[in-house]
């Protein structure tokens, strides 16, 4: 750095006069006068007030100094503000730094007013260590594309297509089946309104199809992903139609002529009664839905050499020989809307699937309802199938009930003296479903029995079925006939999101659905640029994958604007440290981590989202992130090593993630609620950030105790950084027992955002078990 | 005397190709065993120059003092920071000594 710009211009900015009162801010000044690299330190009155900066501004024109360290209560915005102003005045955003005392404790009126006075010097001094090192930043934009990958076009898809399209963005729809409209195509009806799903799906194809900004891609896989948000480089592999979408155009002569019927029911289930017309030919229009209008042949179906459809087709659009196609794509945002699969119900053995005609899936329960056919006399209803159940599925698939009372009420609307039992464990209608359960209750001819059949057996040969029930609310055994059993059975994520998972590195959960923050950011996939929406996330309706996916489709939009910006913060490996152990590769919770071609483990910037875990991870220091770097700190912790408390009394060093566990011990301070003085914290952007090295640092300096505060499981912003930096302060633990140093010396705590009062009473008892454990041997 | 490790501690740096210890060793003689644990496969040629003790990122590795310098009691454990060493030497009747060296290699 060259003479003058590497000078700190240091100023105070003492609001309501606090911090006066509380030390002697002359004496503090003249004392940091002398500091190595300081060109100038004054007091100024409010810096945000017109014309308050104009001491700074001044100083930085005539080369006084090149970087800023304020000292004084900032609030976040201010710094932001600040960064604005002096920006204007030719100063890099990132050489500026804050220190506040007063969240720090040096304001406590019952601490010694010496021992304040040298507290508030070691402040300033860590700060001053790491201005003297911060360097100037510049963010980074990366070029990025314009168009979006949609993956997926059920109902989730195609509303999320609808939305980008809208906004003028490109849009690649793929779509595994011939056609699209997915699970939902295949509904007879939905709640809560009961109209004809096909008509919500055909306003929103509309859309689609009016618009030049979206492809459809059909019958097609996605085969692998490489690239970061903003530039996802995506391969597709299209499965031959052997039917050209271009000619084609629909006129069925070829269906009429094909000789082969495939039969449409459940996998794994030899029902025909109910069902038996529900056939299509081997070559049929595009299915769930007739779009795009190009009719697909299954040729697994097609018997040796028959090509009756080749010489029906009046517009030659038949080919038999049409091979699988691969297509190369670049988009910057993808959306994953794989939704789901009805769980396989033969597993549940005890309700007789698969092995009674008459014993059905609510799936396909919306086709008998769709069918002319008079719907059978008395039906039985079983609610949480394999739901809710540690043998199948553990959780609640929360729509089943609706379903149930949905398709109850429309049997009832189409043969009012048809008879309904419903078998529940307890009806779970949430919101405005509760309507539909109260009135089907007063419906006659609809009874709900609080008991699950606990045996299925045929009655003679009437082909009817007798369930044995006890009604737990009476307590009686009923036995009861129906023509018909409906099992509504949940739903697991599908095939294809598993398939996808592995594609994208997405995490998922311990259910198989994706992961992701399902509080405040819950279409956010754990891979940037990556969104989730519908059931592949979490079990949902129709109307709640709506939302989601046009939630998703807003989220992806950053990424899809031609540029990314990206913050300067992000992580840079140290080459000539780094012996590519790929622990950072491992550990990183978003996987950004890729091979350069030297072999060296590069952060991908689009992927990464600057938590610092691979600092922290790094056995050799090697990685630090740019606007916080090891260096820095180290020369913090130095700084801290100073006693400000006086001989006898420990000196704790806290790292606090600056997400939960800093506003928590802000608070604390702010409150009084008797932090002891002993403490100077860091903040950190997560706990995983701390690294082995800066805690045998402070250990090594003479600091008495190391507290490290991250989040709650499972609350961690960035995953697992606090789970990280656990499992290795307790391999520090160990070592520091076998060098007979009290291993408590090193603690972690999960401290929530309103832990203050937790925080308080953490760092008393730290304290004061750390002055029965003594001094720090190491203070050498 | 060889590097002990303790297997309990020690993941075979996550089953990579070759854990630290086996990198930074110079007489080459850390390896993974067929369970993915490190170890030392010529323990008389080991010098004790605790390079591996002080690469193991989990600090799974303890070097043992030859007996001509120590019983088994003593001990000498280093701690890694940023840029010093601070070494825990133990002798055979706990008496504990404590150095802190900087290293004088390059800062960054």
């Amino acid at each position: 750095m060259d003479g003058p710009s590497s000078k700190i211009g240091l100023f105070v900015w003492d609001q309501g006069g606090r911090l006066g009162r509380a030390i002697d801010l002359a004496f503090l000044l003249e004392n940091l006068s002398r500091a190595k690299g300081i060109g100038h330190c004054s007091i100024v009155e409010d810096p945000l007030a017109p014309g308050g900066l104009s001491p700074v501004t001044e100083g930085l024109e005539k080369g006084e100094f090149g970087r800023v360290l304020w000292v004084g209560p900032f609030s976040l915005e201010q710094q932001e503000v600040l960064r604005q102003q002096l920006a204007k005045a030719g100063l890099n955003p990132f050489l500026q730094e804050w220190c506040d005392l007063e969240e720090q404790g040096v304001c406590d009126g019952e601490v010694d007013q010496e021992a304040r006075q040298r507290k508030a010097l070691v402040l300033v001094q860590m700060a001053l260590a790491r201005t003297r090192l911060l360097e100037p930043l510049v963010p980074v934009e990366i070029p990025a594309s314009q168009s979006v990958l949609i993956v997926g076009a059920g109902v989730a898809g195609l509303h999320a297509a609808v939305s980008l399209a809208r906004l003028g963005k490109r849009v690649h729809l793929v779509e595994k089946e011939s056609g699209v409209g997915g699970k939902v195509a295949s509904l007879h009806r939905f709640y809560p309104r009961l109209c004809d799903p096909l008509c919500g799906l055909e306003f929103a194809l509309q859309a689609l199809i009016g618009s030049e900004m979206v492809e459809f891609h059909t019958l097609s896989r996605v085969t692998s992903v490489d690239g970061g948000r903003g530039n996802f480089h995506v391969r597709l592999t299209k499965a031959p139609r052997y039917v050209s979408e271009d000619r084609c155009n629909g006129c069925g002569e070829c269906s009429r002529v094909c000789p082969v019927a495939i039969p449409l029911t459940s996998e794994g289930h030899r029902s025909k009664e109910y069902l038996h017309a529900l056939t299509v030919r081997a070559i049929h229009p595009a299915s769930p839905m007739p779009f795009p209008s190009a009719y697909v042949i299954e040729r697994a179906y097609c018997p040796p050499d028959c090509e009756e459809c080749l010489k029906a087709c009046p517009s030659s659009a038949v080919n038999l020989e049409q091979e699988p196609r691969e297509l190369e794509l670049s988009v910057g945002a993808i959306i994953v809307a794989t939704g789901w699969d009805p769980y396989p119900l033969n597993r549940v053995e005890e309700f007789g699937y698969g092995a009674y005609p008459n014993v059905i899936t609510n799936l396909d329960m919306e086709r008998v309802l769709s069918s002319n056919n008079r719907p059978p006399r008395t039906i039985g209803f079983v609610q949480c199938v394999g739901s809710r159940d540690d043998r199948h599925l553990p959780y609640c698939s929360s729509v089943c009930c609706s379903v149930t009372l949905k398709q109850v009420l429309y049997l009832k609307q189409k043969a009012p003296d048809a008879h309904c039992y419903v078998f529940y464990q307890d009806i779970r209608s949430p919101g405005f479903q509760e309507e539909l359960y109260q009135k089907l209750k007063e419906t006659e001819g609809v009874t709900f029995v609080r008991g699950m059949p606990s045996t299925v057996r045929p009655h003679g040969d009437t082909g009817r079925l007798r369930l044995r029930v006890e009604d737990t609310l009476s307590g009686r055994e009923v036995n009861i006939e129906v023509d018909l059993l409906v099992l509504a059975g949940g739903m697991i994520p599908s095939r294809e999101s598993e398939e996808l998972a592995g594609i994208l590195g997405l995490p998922r959960n311990s259910l198989g659905f994706f992961e992701s923050h399902l509080q405040c950011h819950p279409e956010e996939s754990q891979r940037s640029g990556i969104y989730v929406a519908g059931c592949c996330r979490e079990p949902m309706n129709v109307a709640a994958s709506i939302e989601s996916a046009r939630h998703a489709a807003m989220e992806a939009l950053p990424f899809l604007n031609g540029s990314v910006l990206i913050k300067p913060m992000y992580p840079v490996v140290d080459k000539t440290k780094c012996d590519k152990c790929k622990r950072c590769m491992e550990e990183c919770p978003f996987g950004s981590f890729y091979f350069d071609e030297d072999g060296f483990p590069t952060p991908h910037l689009g992927r990464c989202r600057q938590c610092g875990n691979c600092v922290g991870i790094c056995p050799l220091g090697a990685i630090s992130l740019r606007h916080l770097t090891m260096k820095q700190m180290a020369a913090q912790i130095q700084a801290a090593s100073a006693s400000f408390m006086g001989k006898e009394e420990p000196t704790v060093l806290a790292f606090l993630c600056q997400n939960d566990a800093y506003w928590a011990a802000r608070e604390a301070v702010k409150r009084g609620m008797g932090v002891p003085p002993n403490v100077l914290f860091i903040k950190v952007p997560c706990a995983g950030y701390v690294n082995n090295a800066l805690i045998a640092d402070a250990l090594a300096l003479g600091i008495d105790g190391v507290l490290i505060a991250g989040c709650e499981d499972g609350q961690c912003h960035y995953v697992k950084g606090n789970q990280l930096v656990r499992k290795r302060s307790d391999d520090l633990s160990d070592k520091l027992r076998k060098m007979m140093i009290e291993p408590d010396r090193v603690r972690f705590v999960n401290l929530e955002i309103r832990d203050s009062a937790k925080y308080a009473k953490v760092m008393r008892l730290f304290v004061q078990e750390l002055k029965a454990m003594g001094l720090n041997p190491f203070k050498i | 005397m060889p590097p002990k490790v303790d297997r309990e501690k020690c993941d075979g740096c996550k089953a990579q190709q070759e854990p630290l210890c086996e990198q930074v060793c110079p007489g080459d003689l850390m390896t993974l065993g067929e369970d993915g644990k490190a170890y030392c496969r010529m323990p008389r040629d080991c010098w004790d120059c605790m390079s591996c003790t002080k690469a193991c990122p989990v600090g799974a590795i303890e070097t043992r003092i030859p007996y001509q310098l120590g019983y088994h009691v003593a001990k000498l454990i280093p701690l890694m920071g940023t840029n010093t060493i601070t070494w825990t030497c133990i002798d055979i009747n706990g008496k504990v000594e404590r150095f802190r060296y900087v290293n004088r290699g390059r800062l960054d």
